[in-house]
């Protein structure tokens, strides 16, 4: 059975009907071809799918899809600045290694977006909190944290 | 030498891509038209079996193809060093991972439904989990050859003397678990015919050459016909060694001429893939009064499991590495590798190193408290020097650096300040002071670079100058996350003088790079930097001869081929080694004693690798390194029940997290400078996690007074030994 389905990706609208049982990360990766969203372990253990809806980070392959309906879903596609420049958190992560296989960043970053939403200046022990949910096996998780405390210092002094 | 580009903290050529989600990794590929495929697996570890029925899964919605054993045109059977894994069981499983069919639908969700359907009739047999067991000749084989795989036997001096001259000897069995490398991308990949009739394999292989090779020799084609690519792979930590995906995907386009692809659950890649060896491993070790290291005795037990894969140069390893980076004048070293039904094992980063590395650096540790020397002073008086006789006798003929990282570690803030450091409770509410216990823990290791003797282990590259300076490097290797192709960049950038912008690599398809070799063994910044330096020579002979004669020419290309050196006598399948990693690990824990956890509090890295190349990734390797050391200790276990596995995905199977992670890692780099290095450097992506483990082991008999010789070492484990312990405080 599939529904109808409208909601905002990446600041733009989008109308499409999706079966009910259809999960988020499915409906990202398959139907509108955001691969950047990945997907690591299908039972929100590593977060590699984090997206953010509504501001929340939450697991696309444990969120139905249906029930994006009305809300607004930010992938790694809608993060950078519109003019293809990389936003702060993301030119954090480049600069401070945050970054070795990749294949965590997309859920890592939108991770640290929500926590910086909530708490731009966060402590290291409240950046690791925030990022419990998300496995990384390359880097040791030190440059992560470096790369969000970079941000959010650059994210504040443009203020 | 000076560099400009080389040693700077410069951006990774592949980061932009990767936090914008624009890098397209295997399991991104998709294709008009393509297949979903779905492998069924053994439903028993180790079963005859009499029949598999199709006929139902392949009536199923949705499915176009179901392929068995008999669809296989050529060789039913790969393997890195043998071919003894079937690409198709027809007979006989010996590992849940095991395949039986392969079904090909329009979508995965049919795929995976049809799966279900196909129906094969098992005799299950007697199962092998126990590694002893496969040593009696009277158990059922396994495979043709019997249940060893492999044995080693070295010595060096008489081992007996070497005892009589010890006035403190040390003898301890260890344990060590199946370890999962758990990248974060499942195996995956794309398959299709390009318009040339080319069979394109677009996956995440390690080595793509012989990948490509493997699928010819399945298929019975040649290797022309056959492209394979791997450029960004999530992850591989040489669980991608051996060919996963790879030759399944290439059959079902092979038979059915549509593109095809492939993703395994987390379930299924746990189960499928090669693991960490686990070992048993016993040592006796004996040191003078005046704390010489007189002798090292070591018996090995691994467990490769249903299938060969690297079992046999795993051991091989673990035998070079037993006695450390010391100078032992008496050294015996036995070990065996033996087929079971648990699971089945491969490469995983560092090779058999880490496993002996647990058992040495233990016991220099014990020698040390027996002796009543500083652990690092009596590592330091017993450390190899180039031109010293290694382990197994032959000569460290190239750059060594232990005794630098040792040196280095000993100044270090934490090995300094123990003593305070462990004292310390002003971080900890007074409430719970009481039950806070600190200990410093050290180790220091060696670990081979390249495949060894007996090996091919080349490397070939081509550089291509093209107009307005742009320069393309071509290179075999994958980009597995290490940041290999950052390297292969700053290197290049340095020795033609332009500006890393410039330099473009193009990474590890068959279609358009050379043969690099395999993207394992610490071996591409060393192999792969080398080659690329001589065609740069020889571009730039080229283009001084034309300057000469007063003609410019841009677009200029030139090939070159790099061998890795290696020492003269083999003393075994990749052994032994002519280059080698250091390192030395100090680290801080902290156990609570009423709940048993243990936390890793801080780590400072040692580690020699040559020349730094770019100390972004060199840190970082360092961190990850040390975070999977801190799994494999405190962590990580696949668990097998009578070869079935219990923990299959992230809820069950535990990796560190960012709060088991300490911040307080501190890395440097003791640069001792390898001659026959690209600029001097090699690498250190393995000895960065080989020595995590025992140091943590060290720093926790530092802290509670318990020896632990089982990984890993859990709160449980910790109030159970604690009850145990005569010593209890």
């Amino acid at each position: 059975m599939k529904i109808d389905l409208s909601f905002t990706l990446n600041g733009s609208p989008i109308n499409t009907s999706v079966a009910v049982d259809r999960r988020l990360v499915d409906l990202l990766r398959d139907e509108l071809d955001l691969t950047g969203t990945k997907i690591g372990c299908e039972e929100g253990e590593c977060g590699a799918c984090t997206v953010l809806v509504d501001g929340q980070a939450v697991n696309s392959c444990l969120f139905p899809a249906p029930e994006v309906d009305g809300k607004h879903v930010i992938t790694i596609e809608g993060l950078g600045e519109s003019d293809n420049r990389l936003s702060e958190l993301q030119q954090a992560f480049v600069d401070q290694g945050g970054i070795q296989c990749g294949f965590c960043s997309p859920g890592m970053i939108l991770s640290a977006r929500a926590l910086l939403n909530e708490n731009p200046n966060p402590s290291q022990d409240e950046i690791r909190e925030a990022l419990g949910g998300n496995l990384c096996r390359c880097t040791g998780y030190v440059q992560i944290v470096d790369s969000i405390q970079t941000a959010a210092a650059r994210e504040n002094s443009d203020d | 030498m000076k560099c400009t580009v080389v040693g700077k903290r410069v951006e990774r050529k592949d980061a932009r891509a990767k936090v914008t989600g624009e890098t397209i990794y295997p399991s991104d590929r998709s294709r008009e038209g393509m297949l979903w495929v779905v492998a069924v697996r053994a439903a028993h570890p180790h079963a005859r079996i009499l029949s598999i029925d199709t006929e139902r899964a392949a009536a199923a919605a949705g499915v176009v193809r179901v392929l068995t054993a008999r669809d296989v045109p050529g060789e039913n059977a790969f393997g890195i060093q043998f071919h003894d894994m079937p690409v198709l069981c027809s007979d006989r499983v010996r590992y849940l991972g095991d395949v039986v069919a392969l079904v090909g639908a329009e979508s995965r969700r049919a795929a995976r439904q049809a799966a279900a359907l196909v129906a094969v009739d098992y005799q299950p047999l007697a199962l092998l989990t126990d590694p002893e067991q496969a040593l009696d000749p009277a158990t059922p084989a396994l495979h043709p050859g019997g249940n060893i795989l492999h044995e080693v036997h070295f010595h060096k001096g008489n081992i007996s003397v070497g005892f009589q001259k010890s006035a403190v000897i040390v003898e301890r069995s260890y344990q060590l678990p199946m370890m999962d490398h758990a990248f974060l991308e499942t195996e995956a990949g794309l398959s299709y015919f390009d318009e040339n009739d080319v069979l394109c394999v677009e996956s995440c292989g390690q080595y793509i050459y012989r990948d490509r090779k493997q699928i010819a020799s399945v298929l019975g084609l040649a290797e022309e016909k056959i492209r394979v690519s791997a450029e960004m792979v999530g992850g591989a930590f040489g669980g991608k060694d051996d060919i996963t995906v790879q030759i399944q995907l290439a059959l079902m386009t092979y038979v059915t001429g549509r593109p095809a692809k492939m993703v395994a659950s987390r379930e299924e890649s746990i189960v499928a893939h090669s693991k960490r060896h686990p070992a048993s491993m016993w040592f006796k070790t004996g040191a003078s009064k005046s704390g010489k290291l007189m002798a090292v005795e070591a018996r090995f037990l691994s467990d490769t499991g249903a299938y060969a894969s690297l079992g046999g140069p795993v051991l091989n390893l673990m035998a070079e590495h037993a006695a450390g980076p010391y100078l032992v004048p008496h050294v015996k070293v036995d070990g065996h590798v033996v087929y079971t039904n648990n699971g089945f094992s491969g490469a995983f980063r560092g090779f058999g190193c880490t496993q002996a590395c647990v058992g040495i650096e233990s016991q220099m540790d014990l020698m040390a408290r027996a002796l009543r020397r500083d652990p690092l002073a009596f590592r330091q008086a017993n450390v190899l020097h180039q031109g010293d006789a290694a382990g197994l006798g032959y000569e460290m003929k190239t750059a060594v650096g232990a005794e630098p990282t040792i040196r280095a570690a000993r100044a270090g803030k934490l090995y300094r300040q123990r003593r305070r450091i462990k004292k310390d409770r002003t971080h900890v509410s007074p409430s719970l002071a009481p039950f806070i216990r600190r200990g410093v823990g050290v180790a220091s290791q060696m670990q081979g670079l390249g495949l060894g003797v007996g090996i091919e282990d080349q490397a070939e590259v081509e550089v291509v100058l093209g107009p307005g300076g742009a320069v393309r490097v071509k290179v075999g290797t994958t980009e597995i996350g290490q940041g290999a192709y950052t390297a292969y960049a700053q290197m290049t950038a340095e020795r033609l003088g332009v500006p890393l912008e410039q330099v473009e690599i193009v990474g590890a398809d068959t279609g358009t790079c050379p043969d690099s070799g395999a993207t394992t063994a610490s071996r591409t910044t060393y192999a792969v930097g080398n080659a690329i330096l001589l065609a740069i020579a020889k571009l730039e002979q080229r283009r001084s001869a034309w300057a000469a004669q007063g003609t410019g020419r841009e677009n200029l290309s030139a090939r070159a081929n790099f061998t890795v050196p290696t020492q003269d006598r083999q003393l075994g399948d990749g052994l032994p080694h002519l280059l080698y990693s250091y390192g030395t690990h100090v680290v801080l824990v902290e156990v609570n004693t009423l709940t048993g956890e243990i936390s890793v509090e801080a780590v400072e890295a040692y580690l020699d690798g040559g020349r730094v190349v770019s100390p972004l990734g060199f840190e970082g390797q360092s961190e990850g390194g040390i975070a999977q050391g801190i799994g494999y200790t405190l962590f990580e276990e696949v668990l097998l029940d009578r070869g079935r596995f219990l923990n299959t995905n992230f809820d069950t199977y535990i990796l560190p997290s960012s709060k088991d992670v300490p911040t307080a890692i501190h890395t440097v780099p003791i640069e001792v400078m390898e001659k026959s290095g690209p600029l001097g450097a090699k690498g250190i992506s393995e000895t960065c996690t080989v020595g995590v483990a025992p140091a943590i082991l060290n720093a926790l008999e530092d802290a509670i007074g318990i020896r632990f010789v089982r990984l890993p070492v859990r709160a449980e484990d910790v109030i159970l030994a604690r009850e145990e312990s005569p010593h209890e405080s």
